[in-house]
């Protein structure tokens, strides 16, 4: 009997970037050979990416689906002439999108065309019909106000071209043929999850989504951060609640990995008895060896602007007026599209003087060694779901010192510094002290050590993976030998 | 201090007002802002009331960008390079004429360049559509090289068995095509000193074969070079093969056009008719310059025009302002410098003749309004306008025959002339529309 199958849809993560979601994505692909893994990554369009982790025996690609590219999908030419293009497909993806109050099944039902049809697309989005038919709706959700939402800000005819463009590539990931699975596995409310919502709705097949961060939380502060206008704010967020908002409504089983997202969830109308919270985990070394000494801040991480590594660099300019022999070390590239954050950090490190106190030190792909030669393991996110960093830490017994956001507080509970998100204040304190303490931040590793073993193992991650995509795909599963 | 865990609406408004300089956008972003900046539990955050929203629009707060490509710089770093290495060549075969005529024969001359001519501005047009005219164009070319060694191979193996001149042809375009390469990697001077080089070689006698041979050589070389040692960054993949592939019979049609009217004589009369063209190849490089703004001017000069407007025409507006800067730019100089060649007539073996400027200005005005409809996407138009403008020279060449110096020419100019500009014209009156749906939708 063939193994259960499952697609596991990705959003500019597994396999071809490096971060918490993807090493989670290798970690549960690889620990639970008794699925058959179909991999369906989304990610932007450019040159052809190369794959940063190797799939095991048992997972391969389903292709893959790249957004703002050039290529066109298969057209059938005489199928397609015969058909004729949905000139109103746009007002209704701008309709299911951007409503307060969208009709879920119909967006899900446009979407569904876009599958049946993916050879038109092109010509709808190139329609005048269908761009006057946007340009009518969109102006009718604009004038809507529901009280939840205030009133919209005033779009020009760039921002409806912008929107109009993001459409076409919704409709056009809607569009991507998925292979037949007995479950369709997605790791985030938003791009990853429109392929499996219209597989969902063909086939019936179950779906699970696991959020690591919450995909709507993110991109609101991604938003509010930036400094666009408020249209192109308005547009982005909307879109990224649109997203979320359908794959909730879809989603058999929401199985986020910290109860912090859970309470999001329950809140953006998901009810309790679809969450599962099953933690993220990691494999606690053998031997809890003491911290170097050597005065060593390390952050593992990509360079983003949810990492919030001005931050990072405003504390350790803090720490280095204290404890003027401290070294801090950032291990990771920037995020793709993110250089331009990456150079300001950069410019910062060099305005704050940090010299060789502060090293962007690049990829690693030994990041439980970097961690082992820190003292002090620093994180300053504006968000995370269970960040792998931190667990990767207290596993070597590295003392953490954290931003509280997502589920870090509830890891950290007793055995790491947690400070608000942008507290540069506290967070300096939180490193000086443990530096200036070595016997005391080396009590604290060892705690959080003992936490990971107890609560936070690789084990205890799959186990409760295989119990519930067992349950999901129709019986339970034996663990592979 | 923390703030507390339940906080009043007016309260919560300060806070978000404090965090983000303005209210917030609804009361999903205000849960958001509470819970990440302000400390506020996620629950009590998102139990808030519509009281804290704006009852108003707020107004725009400023940082307006003009959404460009930056991309497209380098596409008009290789729509130059095209112009310029198909300007040096034009004159080449102005100079080269004499000579080669004289050792070669005036027919098997104007044979060679009927083929290479056409020929060249397919593959020129290829290869911008699907490397050249991108980020990084020359490491694309690099990477695609199986693909561009397969269409060299099956081009001269066209030429091989076409019937007489094919390998003077080759040698043609590979000189030709050679110099696009050349002048995208910005080596346009020495590209233009080499060609220089083979004329001087020509006119002091030496053997058209060889020396034509060891040119195409010598190019061939510096293309390996300019790819293999090109710094800039690819950053976009190859354009779509079935787009370049019709990109390229444009081209081809339009190289037709050129070298399709008997009456002009190529390679009959010396540097007559290669010096004509230069007024309107000149003109056509300015024209198709300013057109490159295209893809940043029109979303920059839609900035601010209401939603309500941005589906119905603005006579005025920044794609018809572009094209017309365009067509004023060309016709300007076409007719400047055809003056100019036309007063140098008796240092230019009689290049003198009204009629040609004309043919050659309506050609050049073909060639730049099939490349904007191409550029937006819509190549069977381009296809049908360049198709129906060799068909109608054809036509004129059978009927009337080759009497009047660029007769057939210039009615294939006019005539392709008036259905491009007639759609675009439409298309481009609507510019929020065709934005949305020819620019961004590829």
């Amino acid at each position: 009997m063939s193994p259960p199958s499952i697609l596991l849809t990705t959003e500019a993560t597994y396999p071809y970037a490096v971060g918490g979601v993807s090493s989670w994505c290798h970690l549960v692909v690889g620990g639970l050979p008794e699925f058959a893994w179909r991999v369906l990554p989304t990610h932007a369009g450019g040159r052809r990416p190369r794959p940063l982790f190797e799939l095991p025996a048992h997972a391969s690609l389903a292709g893959r689906i790249e957004v703002w590219s050039e290529q066109l999908p298969r057209r059938r030419w005489v199928r397609d002439a015969l058909r004729g293009g949905r000139a109103s497909l746009p007002a209704e993806l701008a309709r299911g999108l951007l409503g307060w109050d969208a009709d879920q099944a119909a967006l899900v039902d446009a979407l569904v065309w876009c599958r049946r049809h993916p050879g038109l697309l092109r010509a709808t989005f190139r329609s005048l019909h269908a761009w006057g038919a946007f340009v009518e709706e969109l102006d009718a959700v604009l004038a809507e106000q529901p009280a939840a939402a205030g009133p919209a800000p005033q779009l020009d005819a760039v921002d409806a071209a912008t929107l109009y463009q993001r459409l076409y590539w919704v409709a056009r990931s809607a569009a991507v043929a998925t292979p037949p699975v007995d479950l369709l596995h997605v790791t985030a409310a938003g791009w990853a999850a429109i392929p499996a919502l219209v597989h969902r709705r063909l086939h019936g097949t179950p779906l699970l989504l696991t959020e690591h961060g919450v995909y709507v939380r993110e991109a609101y502060l991604a938003a509010a951060r930036s400094c666009a206008p408020p249209a192109e704010r308005f547009l982005a967020s909307r879109l990224a609640r649109g997203l979320a908002l359908a794959t909730y409504a879809a989603a058999d089983v929401i199985s986020p990995v910290t109860s912090f997202n859970a309470h999001w969830e329950r809140k953006l109308g998901v009810a309790p008895e679809r969450i599962r919270v099953i933690h993220n985990g990691i494999e606690p070394s053998g031997d809890c060896t003491p911290p170097p000494g050597s005065r060593t801040v390390v952050s593992v991480g990509r360079i983003d602007p949810l990492k919030d590594v001005q931050a990072m660099l405003h504390v350790a300019a803090a720490v280095t007026r204290q404890v003027p022999d401290a070294r801090f070390e950032y291990w990771g590239p920037p995020t793709n599209g993110q250089e331009a954050y990456a150079r300001a950090c950069e410019e910062l490190r060099r305005r704050l003087g940090l010299g060789e106190r502060f090293r962007f030190m690049g990829s690693t792909t030994r990041p439980l060694d970097v961690v082992r030669a820190a003292d002090v393991v620093l994180m300053t996110s504006i968000s995370e779901g269970l960040p792998m960093s931190v667990l990767e830490a207290m596993a070597q017994a590295r003392p953490v010192v954290a931003t509280g956001v997502g589920g870090v507080p509830e890891v950290l509970h007793g055995c790491g510094v947690v400070a608000p998100s942008g507290d540069v204040a506290r967070l300096a304190t939180g490193v000086a002290t443990l530096l200036r303490n070595p016997g005391f931040a080396e009590r604290l590793g060892r705690r959080a050590y003992v936490r990971v073993r107890e609560r936070y193992t690789q084990r205890r991650c799959l186990d409760g993976y295989r119990d519930l995509l067992g349950e999901l795909t129709g019986g339970t599963v034996a663990a592979a030998a | 201090m923390r703030p507390p865990a339940a906080v009043t609406s007016a309260e919560a408004g300060g806070i978000v007002d404090a965090r983000l300089g303005r209210p917030a956008q609804d009361l999903l972003e205000a849960a958001v802002v509470l819970e990440a900046w302000g400390g506020v539990p996620s629950d009590a955050a998102l139990a808030l009331d519509a009281a804290i929203l704006p009852a108003q629009v707020p107004p725009a707060d400023g940082g307006r960008f003009a959404a460009g490509d930056a991309g497209r710089e380098s596409g008009r770093a290789s729509v130059v390079a095209e112009g310029v290495a198909l300007l040096v060549a034009i004159v080449a075969v102005a100079v080269w004429a004499g000579p080669l005529s004289r050792q070669l024969g005036a027919a098997t001359l104007e044979h060679t360049l009927r083929i290479a001519l056409p020929l060249t501005l397919g593959l020129q047009w290829t290869l911008r559509s699907r490397l050249l005219g991108r980020p990084g164009g020359l490491r694309l070319l690099a990477a695609a090289w199986p693909e561009v060694a397969a269409a060299t191979g099956a081009t001269a193996a066209a030429l091989a068995v076409a019937p007489g001149a094919g390998a003077l042809a080759g040698a043609f375009v590979l000189i030709w095509v050679g110099g696009t390469v050349l002048a995208r990697r910005g080596w346009g001077l020495a590209y233009a000193a080499l060609v220089a080089g083979e004329a001087l070689a020509l006119g002091a006698g030496v053997e058209a074969a060889p020396s034509l041979a060891a040119l195409a050589a010598l190019v061939l070389a510096g293309c390996a070079l300019a790819v293999l040692t090109a710094t800039d960054t690819a950053t976009e993949a190859p354009g779509r093969l079935r787009r370049a592939l019709a990109a390229g019979a444009i081209g081809a049609l339009l190289g037709g056009l050129l070298v399709g009217d008997t009456s002009l004589g190529w390679g009959v009369h010396g540097a007559f008719p290669g010096l004509a063209l230069v007024p309107s190849v000149v003109g056509s490089l300015w024209g198709g310059y300013h057109l490159w703004q295209f893809h940043a001017a029109v979303p920059h000069g839609l900035r601010g025009v209401p939603l309500a407007e941005a589906g119905g025409r603005i006579p005025g507006g920044p794609a018809m302002a572009i094209l017309r800067g365009a067509l004023v730019r060309l016709l300007g100089a076409t007719l400047a410098l055809s003056l100019l060649v036309a007063a140098a007539a008796r240092w230019t073996q009689g290049t003198d003749r009204a009629g040609l400027f004309v043919a050659f200005g309506a050609a050049a005005l073909v060639c730049l309004l099939a490349s904007l409809h191409e550029s937006l996407g819509y190549p069977g138009w381009a296809f049908a306008v360049a198709a129906a403008s060799l068909a109608a020279e054809l036509a004129v060449n059978r009927w009337v025959g080759g009497t009047v110096p660029g007769l057939a020419l210039s009615v294939a100019g006019t005539l392709g002339t008036l259905l491009a500009l007639a759609p675009l014209v439409g298309r481009l009156r609507s510019p929020g529309r065709m934005l949305a749906t020819a620019l961004w939708i590829r």
